[in-house]
């Protein structure tokens, strides 16, 4: 598994992700005033339809998502070494930040499918709390 | 909502090739084996609730998320 995020390709969330399931087609975009730890998901239909990434790694370095069998062969991902990991980030009105550990976002680099894949048995939760880092 | 009863062993049939299985019946639990398509993913559904919810929470526009990041720098500051 690596924590470099994938280029701005499109990448294909062949079911879309829950609660938007309309949405397959996603890219990752660079916020426009060089922010380095967050990029944005946006959805290749609807650019106005983004969420906040981030490598779980940045703040997490001790994460380990199991991935199941299941989620390997349903984005054919053979090589280990091709699945990109990055999780989504919810900002509430207080500004504080939440990372969904529970549910990361894999890619298979090779192919460019994607998965929100939810652990299973894991005791990640969805709003893990985080601090942003100062850059 | 179509109800069915099964015993433990018992399976339906989901449309051609989906199969959900009665493995275990014990207290208060039943132990479900289901077999799909791998272009299917399969879910609790308190999880994939929880899920959804919170991507709805994390969708925005490019703009809301610049305005929440810059927040969240000053919160920090």
């Amino acid at each position: 598994m690596t924590d470099t995020v994938v280029g701005d390709n499109t990448i294909v969330f062949a079911e879309g992700i829950p609660g938007f399931p309309d949405h397959r087609e996603f890219q990752l975009v660079d916020f426009a005033d060089g922010e380095s730890a967050f990029q944005l998901l946006q959805s290749t239909t609807d650019p106005d339809l983004s969420m906040i990434v981030c490598s779980p790694w940045i703040f997490f370095p001790d994460y380990a998502p199991e991935i199941s069998d299941a989620d390997r062969d349903g984005l054919e991902l053979v090589n280990p070494d091709d699945a990109v990991v990055f999780c989504p980030v919810t900002i509430d009105s207080e500004a504080s930040l939440s990372v969904n550990l529970l549910g990361p976002f894999v890619v298979n680099a090779g192919n460019r499918h994607g998965r929100q894949v939810v652990l299973v048995d894991s005791d990640y939760a969805v709003r893990t709390p985080i601090e942003i880092v100062a850059t | 909502m179509l109800v069915l009863s099964r015993r433990e062993g018992e399976s339906v049939v989901i449309g051609n090739d989906i199969v959900v299985t009665v493995l275990e019946v014990r207290g208060g639990q039943i132990r479900l084996g289901v077999e799909a398509p791998r272009s299917l993913q399969v879910h609790r559904e308190e999880i994939f609730r929880e899920v959804s919810e919170a991507n709805r929470t994390a969708m925005g526009s490019t703009d809301e998320h610049q305005a929440r990041l810059d927040a969240a720098r000053k919160r920090t500051d």
